[in-house]
């Protein structure tokens, strides 16, 4: 079976809930104060603070690495990484019209960080580790002027640099162990370097702030201090703090317009800093939020926005030293999604230690439930909405109270390797469980306070990936890596059919009326399977490059969509087996994927850390 | 624990859209109106520039007990207000009088007798300007003329004689000097008499260097005969132009320069 490449529409994207911290710098305010702009995987993303609508820069290859804004808001630039021995792209992106402006591609492997020139006339760029080198581009003309290594032999990665505010010919460079300021010669095109004597002091630079006057410049350090050097003479003036140096080093700053710096810690520290001493006036500590990575005044800084590493964005207010947090996004891969029945206004999700319920037209989250140190598989919500049953990698089922967060009960060892699957019938008095090991239990719940094993079904060889019960709770499907399908007998506690194909089976889903099942894995193809007899009714492609990872037939039954790690939803049209419909926006594999119970909208979770909600074809 | 178990769901999490109680009207006090009006009347005067700026009082004049209290007038005796022009009582009957004098002047009839003697008093002149008879004095209303015949009334006062004359004279000063600067500034105008005699000099002149010129010998073989010639020549010639421009021009001015 072909599916006829040309002939699909495009799926609407309605909003996504993600943003990566881990970038340094990535999380940007506009000039206009209006628009926040940050990565997501390789996308960039523009939003309006007030309105919260979106705009995606798509145009990358892989994760976006740094960010820049040109300081007459005109221009985004981002770099990108890629792999091994292949150019990395910065990309120039038109911010009025949304559009990509310009591909500048000299870098290899990963475009570390980016800065533009006052008046926007240059982009200069610093290449990652593999690549070591430091380029001036013309904006206007789309082309590079001149480069250079960025720092001497002896000296370790340089890995941020920042532009002077007022001089159009001057920027610094830093990192290990090297800070230097560099001019440009435009008439001759060349750039000069003349590194900062730093005498004894050995230190990594995470991040380099220039003063509004271009006097001097602050570093900030892994070693916790901030380093200020005067700009005319390239001479260190004074370091600190002297003691209580940040814990786990400086990783940004910003400059207030009261002479007073801002300062955001690997630990989660944000402070606010004076004098020679950097004596410190003000600080909080975000808890659990990891490193400040970016660290942004909305305007002159009465109000600035903090990015963490663990893809927090909190908004501080100045006086009074208040923090809110505006966005709360999963930093690592979503590995599962669930609806609660019969609702499409909510959602709950999980990644790595997390859960988190979230408010579908929003957006925002609406529960958060974080287990540390574990790793979340699956996740399902009872039919009765009286709990969130989740699968973790630590052998327990855990189940949370909707509302609260807090545990109602867990199940102490319920696999031996891994819960990797979990479902609960309809009638919410069994949780059925799939195992690393291969087993299926069933657990029966007693008075909503604990689950005592019902049965044991032990027939998969491997991981059991996808458990699905029928709507009469007497039956259900499970997938496993074994190459397996088995529909049981949930009442006898047996096998009652098998289906056996070559591929590891990542998903499964019944079909409307039952009769048929859908699997697919990681062999790419989609298969039709008869219930009663497992004979196989039809094989498609399910997509040409990836594997793929979730599937989900349609309340109404007549579509289904698939997910991948080919990035790509595909929405099928159930008769046909054909595509209808592509969502492209993903920068990750998408792990699952869930349609709305009321067919408004799919929702779909990825490795990046993205939930992407696009539009239900009518 | 059982109460958990009923109140949680899942479904409570739906966000609900918040119904917001209409705002009550804002209150406005029904004094508004008075304030706003007395507020305008008894607007303070000081309002614009500030309150006055007075000095300290010096520190020796401190604020002392009672001082603030209203300081009242001193304690004085009554007495009626016409007590000084009042005249003497008349004495007592049994009054003696001042050292035994006595008159026997008939007060009553000198008194009568004078009274019909007198010549009866001129009604004052007044002026009647309402209807019901209002009456004010004639002579400070302007109604009757007064200033009209006064003496010299019309006249141009002295002063303005004074000052106009001084005006004239300053005038005919200063036109005097100006024509008196001009006349040293222009040029001199030669007479027809002064004209006539330096014509009549010239022509003297001409006639003798020509004379001489005619009793010159015919030859004229050495240089200094020839220079002498010359010489003469170019004499006559600047006197026959001088006569020629003379006569020309009938009015001359020579320039003081």
């Amino acid at each position: 079976m072909t599916t006829n490449d040309d002939d699909y529409k495009m799926l609407e994207l309605l909003s996504t809930t993600g943003f990566n911290g881990k970038v340094f710098a990535g999380f940007k305010v506009h000039p206009d104060k209006e628009h926040i702009i940050y990565p997501l995987g390789n996308t960039v993303i523009i939003e309006h603070i007030a309105k919260n609508t979106q705009s995606f820069l798509q145009g990358h290859t892989d994760n976006v690495s740094c960010v820049a804004v040109s300081k007459n808001g005109k221009f985004i630039a981002s770099g990108q990484e890629t792999y091994m021995g292949f150019k990395a792209n910065i990309i120039i992106w038109d911010f009025q019209e949304k559009e990509q402006y310009c591909k500048l591609e000299l870098h290899k492997v990963k475009v570390q960080s980016l800065a533009f020139s006052p008046s926007s006339k240059y982009l200069v760029s610093l290449g990652g580790k593999d690549d070591g080198s430091v380029v001036v581009w013309d904006v206007a003309k789309k082309e590079s002027v001149c480069g250079a290594p960025a720092a001497v032999q002896s000296a370790g990665m340089t890995s941020c640099i920042a532009y002077c505010n007022n001089d159009e010919d001057k920027f610094v460079t830093g990192g290990e162990r090297t800070i230097r300021v560099w001019t440009l010669d435009i008439a001759n095109r060349k750039i000069r370097p003349v590194d900062c004597n730093m005498g004894q002091l050995k230190r990594y630079v995470k991040c380099i702030e220039v003063a509004p006057d271009d006097d001097y410049f602050y570093c900030g350090t892994t070693s916790g201090d901030i380093l200020k050097i005067y700009m005319a003479n390239n001479l260190l003036s004074k370091f600190g703090p002297e003691k209580d140096k940040y814990s786990q080093g400086v990783t940004s700053l910003a400059l207030l317009w009261t002479g007073e710096i801002l300062v955001g810690a690997g630990d989660g520290t944000v402070a606010v800093i004076k004098g020679d001493q950097f004596k410190k006036t003000k600080s909080h500590k975000i808890p659990g939020s990891g490193a400040i990575t970016s660290l942004v005044l909305r305007g002159k800084g009465h109000q600035f926005l903090v990015g963490t590493e663990k893809s927090q964005i909190h908004r501080f207010n100045l006086a009074e030293f208040t923090r809110e947090q505006l966005r709360d996004c999963h930093f690592g891969s979503v590995s599962d999604i669930a609806f609660p029945h019969g609702c499409s206004d909510l959602y709950a999700t999980c990644s790595q230690s997390d859960i988190r319920v979230w408010n579908a037209k929003t957006s925002r989250d609406v529960l958060s439930i974080t287990v540390p140190n574990m790793t979340c598989n699956a996740i399902e919500l009872m039919r009765d909405g009286s709990g969130i049953v989740s699968a973790w990698d630590d052998n327990k089922i855990r189940v949370f109270y909707p509302q609260s967060g807090k545990l109602k009960y867990q199940i102490n060892d319920a696999h031996n390797k891994k819960v990797t699957a979990i479902t609960t019938t309809s009638d919410c008095r069994f949780i059925i469980s799939g195992g690393g090991e291969g087993q299926v239990r069933v657990w029966k719940i007693k008075d909503q306070q604990r689950g005592d094993l019902e049965r044991t079904m032990k027939e998969h060889k491997g991981e059991v990936t996808c458990i699905v019960v029928r709507k009469n709770d007497r039956e259900c499907i499970s997938a496993s890596f074994d190459g397996s399908c088995i529909i049981w007998d949930l009442s006898r506690g047996t096998r009652h059919l098998v289906i056996f194909a070559n591929t590891l089976f990542k998903c499964v889903s019944y079909s409307l009326d039952e009769s048929q099942v859908l699997t697919s894995g990681t062999d790419r193809k989609i298969g039709y399977w008869e219930t009663y007899s497992t004979t196989q009714i039809r094989e498609t492609e399910g997509a040409s490059t990836g594997a793929v990872n979730g599937m989900m037939v349609s309340p109404d039954g007549d579509n289904f969509v698939t997910g991948g790690d080919d990035k790509l939803i595909k929405f099928w049209d159930y008769g046909d087996a054909q595509v209808t419909h592509v969502g492209i926006g993903h920068s990750g594999a998408i792990n699952r994927l869930s349609i709305c119970p009321n067919q408004m909208y799919i929702v779909s979770v990825s490795q990046d850390g993205a939930i992407m909600r696009w539009k239900y074809p009518k | 624990m059982a109460t958990h178990v009923m109140s949680e769901s899942i479904y409570n999490l739906i966000p609900r859209e918040e119904v917001k109680p209409p705002k009550e009207q804002r209150y406005q006090s029904k004094f508004r109106s008075t304030v706003k009006e007395e507020k305008q009347t008894n607007k303070s005067p000081n309002k614009t520039m500030g309150p006055a700026k007075v000095d300290l009082n010096a520190p020796k004049d401190y604020l002392s007990k009672r001082s603030k209290e209203p300081v009242l007038p001193e304690k004085t005796s009554f007495k009626y207000p016409d007590e000084d022009k009042r005249k003497p009582m008349v004495p007592k009957k049994e009054d003696r009088p001042l050292m035994g004098l006595k008159s026997n002047k008939n007060f009553i009839t000198t008194n009568a007798v004078e009274n019909i003697m007198s010549v009866p008093k001129k009604p004052a002149a007044n002026f009647v300007d309402t209807a019901k008879g209002s009456t004010h004095p004639l002579e400070p209303s302007g109604l009757v003329p007064k200033y009209l015949n006064k003496k010299g009334y019309g006249d141009v006062p002295d002063y303005l004689r004074k000052r106009n004359g001084e005006v004239k004279r300053a005038q005919e000063e200063y036109d005097e000097y100006i024509k008196e600067h001009y006349r040293r500034g222009a040029m001199k105008h030669l007479t027809e008499g002064e004209r006539q005699a330096v014509l009549n000099g010239l022509k003297k002149n001409w006639e003798e260097i020509h004379h001489q010129y005619q009793g010159l010998s015919v030859v004229t073989d050495t240089a200094p005969k020839k220079a002498r010639k010359e010489r003469m020549e170019a004499e006559m010639k600047q006197l026959e132009r001088d006569i020629e421009l003379l006569e020309k021009h009938k009015i001359i001015y020579i320039a003081n320069n």
